[in-house]
């Protein structure tokens, strides 16, 4: 006991020296508590955000694997190609599953909720239009004539591999309008998120088959439709089939959703054509035109369509955390998922190319850390040698009446501490207070720099940055709607140029609000006690080679 | 029997130099006062290392109550059975007068609650006026640190007192003053060793010894 009064008495008749070794101990603490509480960021970014996102996954074709399947087949010392039409053939079986099957996967212990939506497109009549700023939508071949005519169907200039493409396939023809019903209020993740919301009127019930929906305000403006009015569709495959909705509800698109965009070739793709209702509806419109539908077979292309409105089903799987995602896959395959479907989910991999300038400083915050500590020991450790040989004397006397060499040892490794320990203290309040603004400064270059990084690649490859993409001036509200003179001809015809058109615009974590918590501190005095021992050690080790005789005999 | 005895004591420096004490062979015992005197370079000082376990001898034993001090722990044999009254006094400049006497306390591993008074007492018993005692020593005269090192020997009450020329700073009226201390302190039955060059202190011994190159 008397060992701690005598270092406390000696810190405080020596207060030059512990102001010194103070300062230097509060500069590492400061250094350290900011290295610390960037990397605790980081940690608690990813885990907070983890487990407030619900994550959620899809079932999909693995048409990757599918194909290395299919090439298993076959040998390729025989030095042919493997078989398209073998190929083309399996692909075409693999259809999407169907409400049910998605169910069965649905019961996955992992899995906290589910949700889908039912997506379809319709074609305008009479009166009504969509938003069109590609004029691709020609009024005078649609509605009202008797049959359709697939000449009158967008043609898009250019076209993949060079040539005209229609959108007509297996699907059936494209129509004017996107219809998404929606099975829950859950599945209207854009509505969750904010980026769309209400203006007027209310949401349709999800649960009715009635013809209920809500539209975008820019198409009510553009119709001069309102809350009340009732519009009517028509089946693209078969104009004479047409489907009445009554307007419940206006939303607006509030941000601009890289997911929205979906290629702009199609007043279908634009956002804001989008005619939203209940699955329930939708989807008893498909079965409706199921029932009288025709199957027509193309005399050129020898493809089989059918003349009903066809549907697609996005099911999606909620997921509590991510570890449950990662079980899910293991219990889907469990209950019969069969290996050509596959489990994805778009929300890890996007949270984690959010992190990555976070973790670029968590990790440059780690190797500062090491360099303060290394250059922090060295100081300290030549400090305590100076402090040592000055205290030579002091230690002569304190062995020469009696106190064990340790004793010596620990009174000196405990002022050490002490000093250490308040400087921590200090340094901790001072690095909370400055850490979130540090952080986020540093996090900012950062991002700034990644984005650089990414645009100066880009450039490489001779591709247009996403930020000043030639012409594109869609205005929030409008995701994705290149406006302007935006022309798809100017595009390469190589799938690359797509691909820079369709990057991902770096969506990064740009701010952090943690700032030092008990973590850090615990930590930062881990540090400290390192840093302490590591620097008192060679103090010790000279206490312990002191002989008090030789050391008041010099003196003498 | 003696409180202190030296067995036929032998010591060198280092393995290939000469003996600085060969064969000593003494007994001292408790209520009286030792001189121990010589010529300079004689082994004084080099005696009284090896009486307080600064030291140990190359041949030869020291007996401490029968016991032979080699095999007891030096720092607990330091801080408990003898008190050791330097030339230099080895007083903590930066400590008052009362600390460094409750310091050596703490080192003796005394448990009294009150040990800032027993110093008090002490330093009021070699003379240090109530005034001085919690003045910085440095700041003190030589006498008065020489009696500041003299409570600190005495401050957990050991058996034996050595003091290495403790007169040899002081002017000769406080040298007869620490000498009546050290005659207190012999009454009071402890064995006080000094060494010493001065006749004076040696005459007011009870026993004077005298080293010649090393041997008694």
């Amino acid at each position: 006991m008397y060992i701690i009064k005598n270092a406390l008495r000696s810190i405080s008749r020596a207060k030059g020296r512990n102001i010194l070794i103070g300062i230097i101990a509060l500069a590492i603490a400061v250094s350290a508590c900011v290295a610390l509480s960037i990397r605790e960021s980081a940690q608690k970014a990813r885990e907070d955000t983890l487990s407030l996102m619900n994550i959620t996954a899809q079932i999909s074709v693995d048409r990757s694997s599918m194909m290395k399947g299919d090439k298993g087949n076959f040998d390729p010392s025989s030095g042919q190609r493997p078989s398209f039409d073998s190929m083309k053939e399996m692909l075409q079986g693999s259809s999407e599953l169907t409400l049910d099957e998605y169910e069965i996967y649905a019961k996955a212990q992992s899995v906290k909720s589910t949700y889908y939506s039912l997506s379809a497109t319709l074609d305008a009549t009479g009166d009504l239009e969509p938003i069109d700023t590609k004029g691709t939508f020609d009024k005078g071949n649609r509605g009202d004539s008797a049959t359709s005519d697939e000449s009158s169907r967008p043609q898009m200039p250019g076209g993949f591999g060079g040539g005209n493409f229609d959108f007509k396939g297996m699907m059936g023809a494209q129509g004017d309008f996107t219809v998404v019903g929606y099975s829950s209020d859950e599945a209207m993740t854009d509505f969750i998120s904010g980026n769309k919301a209400i203006v007027d009127g209310v949401v349709f019930d999800q649960n009715t088959t009635e013809n209920n929906c809500i539209i975008s305000d820019e198409l009510a403006t553009y119709n001069n439709l309102e809350v009340g009015s009732e519009i009517t569709l028509a089946n693209p495959n078969n104009t004479d089939e047409t489907f009445s909705f009554k307007i419940v509800g206006i939303y607006t698109i509030n941000a601009t959703e890289n997911s929205n965009f979906m290629g702009g070739f199609s007043t279908a793709t634009d956002s804001a054509n989008q005619i939203l209702t209940s699955y329930e509806a939708l989807k008893a419109i498909c079965d409706t035109s199921s029932e009288s539908a025709e199957e027509v077979t193309d005399e050129n292309s020898g493809l089989t369509t059918s003349t009903a409105v066809q549907g697609s089903l996005n099911y999606t799987y909620v997921f509590a955390k991510v570890e449950d995602y990662e079980a899910f896959a293991d219990e889907a395959k469990a209950l019969g998922l069969d290996d050509k479907y596959t489990v994805s989910s778009s929300d890890v991999k996007e949270f984690e190319d959010s992190l990555v300038p976070l973790e670029n400083l968590s990790t440059t915050a780690g190797w500062f850390l090491l360099i303060v500590f290394i250059i922090g020991a060295v100081i300290l450790i030549v400090i305590n040698m100076f402090n040592i040989r000055e205290r030579k004397y002091e230690i002569g006397v304190l062995t020469a009446i009696g106190m064990k060499k340790w004793k010596v040892a620990t009174q000196f490794v405990t002022e050490l501490f002490v000093i250490t320990l308040a400087a921590i203290i200090i340094g901790a309040g001072i690095g909370a207070a400055v850490s979130v603004p540090v952080t986020n400064t540093l996090l900012e270059a950062q991002i700034e720099s990644n984005q650089e990084a990414q645009n100066d690649r880009e450039q490489g490859f001779g591709r247009n940055p996403m930020g000043d993409f030639g012409g594109m001036t869609g205005k929030p509200g409008m995701p994705g709607m290149p406006g302007g003179d935006f022309n798809m001809e100017d595009l390469p015809e190589d799938k690359g140029g797509f691909d820079g058109f369709m990057q991902d615009a770096s969506n990064y974590l740009s701010k952090v609000s943690y700032s030092t918590d008990l973590v850090v501190i615990a930590e930062l005095i881990g540090v400290g006690l390192l840093l302490t021992l590591i620097s008192s050690l060679a103090s010790v080790m000279f206490i312990m080679r002191y002989e008090p005789l030789k050391i008041l005999s010099n003196r003498d | 029997m003696s409180t202190l005895q030296l067995e036929n004591l032998s010591y060198k420096y280092e393995k290939a130099s000469a003996n600085v004490l060969s064969g000593v062979s003494l007994n001292f015992e408790s209520g009286k006062i030792y001189a121990i005197v010589g010529k300079s370079g004689s082994g004084k000082t080099t005696l009284l290392s090896l009486l307080s376990g600064l030291a140990k001898p190359t041949a030869g034993k020291i007996l401490y109550d029968g016991k032979d001090i080699s095999k007891i722990d030096k720092y607990e044999y330091r801080s408990k059975y003898v008190g050791v009254i330097f030339q230099s006094f080895n007083l903590l400049p930066q400590l008052t007068a009362t600390e460094n006497v409750v310091l050596s306390m703490n080192i003796a591993g005394m448990k009294d609650k009150n040990k800032t008074q027993i110093a008090h007492d002490l330093l009021g018993k070699v003379d240090i006026e109530p005034e001085e005692f919690d003045r910085r020593v440095l700041k003190l005269s030589g006498g008065q640190q020489q009696r500041v090192a003299i409570a600190r020997a005495l401050s957990y009450n050991p058996q034996i007192i050595l003091a290495d020329e403790p007169t040899g700073n002081l002017d000769g009226e406080t040298q007869d003053e620490i000498m009546k201390i050290f005659r207190r302190l012999a009454d009071e039955g402890k064995c006080v060793i000094i060494v010493t060059h001065s006749p004076d202190v040696a005459k007011a011994a009870d026993v004077k010894f005298e080293l010649r190159k090393g041997k008694k």
